[in-house]
């Protein structure tokens, strides 16, 4: 098995720069999330891995091979995609040996590769039939069995969870991770969703717009994004920003004059100076404290054990949102006490950029 | 409700009687005594029928000879229009290659020009290449029809590029793709273009008129044209002729009717 490195990748269509010079290496066997919102460039940059794109500039490199310029089939990836691509006319045990069979190979190796990744994928009793006469998620397991059997060194996911229904996207997303946990094999897959991406991944890309915002373990980008869009492209609800200025005794005072404490800064900050300050919804702590501060309940949104709700500051100028368990305590309307845990606040500079804590 | 059914078979009933009427007269006369249809009112059943005039047919008037010019030239044709019209309209469809979209507008702006515009140059052409009065001139107008390129390309068009690029990775040529992925797709779309074209280059008159001069040449349609202008109170013979043109045809399209119509409405639904 072998690792993959794409080496400041760019990509015009036109005039239009959809890569920006985007450099990514993934160890041996890695499970490697590229995410991002879409036309962020992602699809493009696995489709120039795959060669099914060709590159402005830039390399990329499979093991210890340049395949920058070789075409598809010589890169030792397999791909699948997001509507599955099957070949309509082929039965699924000729889906999954096409490659094979293009390659020559002989009869008996060819039964045993497609066998094989069949008994992975638990399709055995599906090879006779067409696609026509598959469900979505057997579409699904049949495009990756057809990635399978081609013994890939990497394997290339785009989207492929988008076309099924949510109950099914939660099933497959558990049987990706057990997937890979069986076979190893370095893979890179692409997805829109925050979620995929926080499950699946050892280490996810944030890309945004062609160029890489963040690199770096679901917990990572989570906990210390580097970023405003970091922060806020991961986990829902979305984290809560609020702008504000340094004030003295290493404390922020808000637009609407409230102020709150701040965690010790790795630079301190000119009084004056200003800052966004961001928590997540499920940081804020509720409750009467001496430091707590008062808001008014605007709205609730039921989900069944959780509640997010939403706080309205004195004049309402400030709006947070809050995960709270849903016990029936709180009403819109209701007055509630807040507060900020120091040490859960995320600070960002006038340029969006992460402010670091002392230890970080 | 029952009534209304009822109803709508009979009529239908009704205009397909009407359609097919003619052919089976045609087929009635054929099988009459020479004289026997001039006579007034003409009779619907031959008195005594007869296979005397596909005697004649074949024997003295040797309409063998143009059935096997007819089969030849309809068979070359629908053979050649598929090898040159599948890949073009494939490429216009899937491939990237300069000046294509520019190539293909020009193609659907010529397809408004009448045919027989065409001819007379055409005619030229042929000739300085030296094909008048030969098969290969005949079969020349069919090689390429646009309307064809026209069908495939839209057809094409409603295939995945993800399905390709799928094959482009499992290490497919483009034409093992072509073969092996995009024509067992085509299935449908090629059975009708082939029986398009069979037909239309089997019924064609103007275009053989025109290119073969020599008799031993000729298509049916051309030589039964010919005959008829000698015998010309020769119902009987004529219309013998114009079964031996018509059947086979007529066998053809209804052997491959499911696969047509299957053709045309995949199309249409898909489009």
């Amino acid at each position: 098995m072998t690792g993959l490195s794409i080496r400041d990748a760019r990509k015009s269509f036109g005039a239009t720069e959809v890569l920006k010079g985007v450099s990514i290496d993934v160890a041996d066997g890695e499970f490697t999330v590229i995410v991002g919102p879409s036309g962020c460039g992602k699809s493009t940059l696995l489709r120039s891995v795959a060669g099914l794109e060709e590159l402005t500039s830039g390399h990329i490199v499979i093991g210890d091979r340049d395949v920058t310029d070789l075409a598809p089939s010589e890169r030792g990836i397999a791909m699948v995609f997001q509507s599955y691509a099957l070949y309509p006319h082929l039965s699924v045990y000729e889906n999954m040996a096409f490659g094979l069979r293009i390659a020559k190979a002989d009869k008996d190796a060819i039964d045993t590769a497609v066998r094989r990744a069949a008994t992975i994928l638990n399709i055995e009793a599906l090879l006779e039939r067409k696609p026509a006469a598959l469900s979505g998620g057997q579409r699904q397991r049949v495009a990756i069995g057809r990635a399978i059997v081609r013994q890939p060194q990497i394997f290339l996911f785009d989207e492929p969870l988008s076309n099924l229904d949510a109950d099914l996207r939660v099933r497959m997303r558990y049987e990706f991770a057990e997937l890979h946990r069986k076979l190893g094999t370095t893979t890179l897959y692409v997805t829109h969703d925050q979620v995929e991406a926080m499950t699946l991944a050892d280490r996810i890309v944030l890309l945004r717009d062609g160029r890489i915002e963040q690199t770096g373990s679901p917990r990572e980008l989570y906990e210390r994004p580097a970023n405003i869009f970091v922060a806020q492209f991961l986990g829902t609800p979305r984290m809560n920003i609020v702008a504000a200025t340094a004030a003295e005794d290493g404390r922020a005072a808000l637009a609407n004059g409230l102020r709150i404490a701040l965690p010790p800064l790795a630079k301190p900050l000119a009084v004056g100076t200003p800052l966004s300050i961001g928590i997540r919804p499920d940081d804020i702590a509720i409750g009467e404290a001496p430091d707590a501060l008062t808001f008014s309940i605007r709205f609730i949104e039921r989900l069944g054990g959780l509640a997010t709700v939403h706080l309205g500051g004195r004049e309402g100028d400030v709006m947070l949102a809050c995960q709270l368990r849903d016990d029936g305590r709180f009403d819109e309307g209701d007055r509630i006490h807040a507060t900020f845990p120091p040490a859960l606040l995320h600070l960002f500079d006038a340029d969006d950029q992460r402010l670091g804590k002392i230890g970080e | 409700m029952i009534l209304r059914r009822w109803s709508v078979t009979l009529l239908a009933a009704l205009v397909a009687l009407l359609t097919i009427a003619p052919l089976l007269w045609m087929v009635s006369v054929s099988l009459m005594a020479r004289g026997e249809a001039a006579q007034f009112p003409p009779p619907l059943w031959p008195a005594s029928p007869t296979l005397e005039n596909y005697r004649e047919l074949f024997g003295n008037f040797g309409v063998g000879r143009f059935l096997f010019n007819s089969i030849l030239v309809s068979t070359l044709a629908t053979a050649l229009a598929l090898l040159f019209t599948i890949p073009a309209g494939y490429a216009f469809a899937k491939l990237r290659f300069k000046g294509r979209d520019a190539i293909f507008r020009m193609l659907i702006a010529a397809l408004v020009v009448p045919g027989q515009i065409g001819m007379l140059p055409l005619f030229l052409e042929l000739k300085a290449m030296g094909l008048v009065n030969s098969y290969a001139g005949a079969l020349v107008p069919w090689l390429a029809g646009i309307f064809g390129i026209f069908l495939v390309r839209q057809y094409c068009l409603s295939i995945p590029d993800e399905m390709l690029e799928a094959a482009r990775i499992d290490g497919a040529t483009e034409t093992q793709i072509l073969r092996r992925i995009v024509l067992p797709i085509l299935t449908p779309i090629i059975v009708t273009l082939a029986l398009y074209v069979f037909l239309s280059s089997w019924n064609d008159f103007m275009w053989p008129l025109i290119i073969l001069a020599d008799q031993q040449l000729y298509t049916l349609p051309v030589a039964l044209a010919a005959n008829s202008r000698q015998n010309v109170q020769d119902y009987e013979i004529m219309m013998a002729g114009a079964v031996v043109t018509t059947l086979p045809v007529l066998i053809l399209f209804l052997a491959l009717q499911r696969y047509y119509l299957s053709g045309l409405l995949t199309g249409s639904v898909k489009g």
